[in-house]
């Protein structure tokens, strides 16, 4: 009677404990630190448009009119991009950072992985008031905001590897994003191809963190800021 | 009567002895090879010969252990209350055993600490007169490889088959691992420093590298593939990827 007791207690124990585990393991299976999904527009067949900025700050884009816990972080507008299968995406990035050097210029100022091998940016002048365009394969890597910088993880869908240096902003001019005010953007467009259905990384390799972690720290070591995911389907 | 039944437990206990050896000889013939990433290169054919040799070393000291633990738990266990009674027969202070005992383990680690000095020996050698230098680089969360002598960069590796290749390997922000499982290559990447090793790849096809340092965010989709290929087909590839840079 007493075993068959204490084997009852420890099959119930076993059980619940296991049940719990499960649970858990459920809920964070389940759980996405990433924000509301982005879907690429389709233009023609084959083709869709995806749009996205990235920001000094976190004023504008997902992070909502305060900015969240950290409104002084650089961010980029989305980090939730979702794509067709198989479709080529142009993409356009608005960037509105100031910027510096790469950590590695002669490999992340050029242009990867992109239809042709180059990008098209749109630069301002300094009041604003125009855009001079050039089609370019490599940025002066001494002065760069960001980079959107997307690979694939082998055994995760078609291999992929997509690197854009998005020039620092020259702009001093005042435009308005949402609640924000920034200067005109240097606009940075490229297209490439998607594969087949995966979920795709992505995210800035401009030190522009902070922190002690080679400036990788804060902004860049946190979902929802300077990295995300391309979800191709 | 007791001392008859001590010697049939002792004999029991080298049978299972005998046995579990036997089973641990086998796994660790058969286990490395195929529990083991693919070898595609030298180092990682002596990284397997030396996991085969020690697990066959260590087989008899493992099977030794749990002999003695078995006929423990089968032999040695008091059931009720009471104290239990005196054994009938103790071993004490036997010279040969202990000598046995010794000797063997003397002679097991000597065996096993050449053995593993000369396998460093051998990684830390000399990459031979014509090696294939490749400038690899870590940070946060990429690997970018340079080929010296011409102007090719690239976000994968590709080496050519029986070809000597010496990477060069450095971090720009923080410590990353520079690990290539299939070839037996792993590394640190550190800040400031230029690390070499040397491997020459010995089987086609492909394989991934991975940093093996948490270094943030993104560390575990710090991942890129190689691919091995023949030496007409890197030839043509370094070619081509100097006319795009």
């Amino acid at each position: 009677m007493e075993r068959s007791k204490a084997f009852g207690t420890a099959l119930a124990s076993i059980l619940l404990g296991g049940g719990a585990l499960a649970l858990a393991g459920y809920a964070l299976a389940s759980a996405t630190p990433h924000q509301g999904a982005l879907m690429c527009q389709a233009t023609t067949t084959g083709n869709c448009t995806l749009t996205i900025s990235s920001f000094p700050d976190s004023l504008a884009g997902e992070h909502g009119k305060s900015g969240g816990a950290h409104p002084d972080w650089v961010s980029y507008s989305n980090d939730n991009l979702v794509a067709p299968a198989n479709t080529t995406v142009t993409m356009t990035i608005n960037q509105y950072d100031s910027g510096g050097a790469l950590n590695n210029k002669a490999f992340f100022s050029r242009v990867w992985g992109t239809n042709g091998g180059t990008a098209t940016i749109s630069t301002p002048n300094a009041a604003g008031t125009s855009y001079t365009t050039a089609t370019v394969s490599k940025v002066d890597g001494t002065n760069v905001g960001h980079t959107f910088t997307l690979r694939g993880i082998p055994g995760n869908g078609t291999p992929i590897f997509v690197s854009v240096p998005l020039p620092a902003d020259p702009a001093t001019n005042s435009v308005t994003v949402g609640d924000a005010t920034y200067s005109s953007p240097v606009k940075v467009t490229f297209s490439f191809k998607t594969g087949t259905p995966g979920v795709y990384e992505w995210n800035c390799e401009f030190p522009c963190g902070g922190s002690r972690e080679g400036q990788f720290g804060y902004a860049m070591s946190a979902y929802g800021y300077m990295s995300g995911t391309l979800t191709v389907k | 009567m007791a001392e008859m039944k001590n010697k049939e437990n002792l004999k029991g206990m080298f049978a299972t002895w005998v046995i579990l050896t036997v089973v641990g000889v086998a796994i660790g013939i058969w286990g490395p090879a195929r529990l083991m990433p693919r070898s595609m290169s030298d180092n990682m054919h002596l990284t397997i010969l030396t996991m085969v040799v020690f697990t066959v070393a260590a087989a008899p000291v493992a099977a030794g252990v749990y002999a003695v633990t078995l006929h423990a738990l089968r032999h040695w266990v008091h059931k009720g209350d009471n104290v239990p009674a005196p054994a009938a027969e103790q071993t004490r202070e036997n010279a040969t055993l202990t000598a046995s005992w010794l000797i063997a383990s003397t002679v097991l680690t000597v065996f096993l600490l050449i053995w593993g000095l000369g396998a460093l020996a051998v990684d830390n050698g000399s990459a031979g007169r014509n090696p294939l230098v490749v400038d690899v680089t870590g940070q946060q969360w990429l690997w970018t490889f340079s080929y010296p002598g011409s102007n090719v960069q690239s976000p994968t590796l590709v080496l050519p088959e029986g070809r000597t290749v010496d990477f060069h390997i450095t971090a720009l922000d923080v410590t990353h691992g520079f690990w290539i499982a299939n070839m037996g290559v792993q590394v640190d990447a550190n800040v400031g420093t230029t690390t070499q090793i040397h491997t020459t790849p010995t089987a086609l096809g492909q394989f991934d590298i991975r940093c093996t340092q948490f270094c943030g965010l993104n560390h575990a989709f710090m991942v890129t593939t190689g691919d091995v290929v023949t030496k007409a087909q890197f030839n043509s590839w370094l070619a081509s990827q100097s006319q795009k840079a």
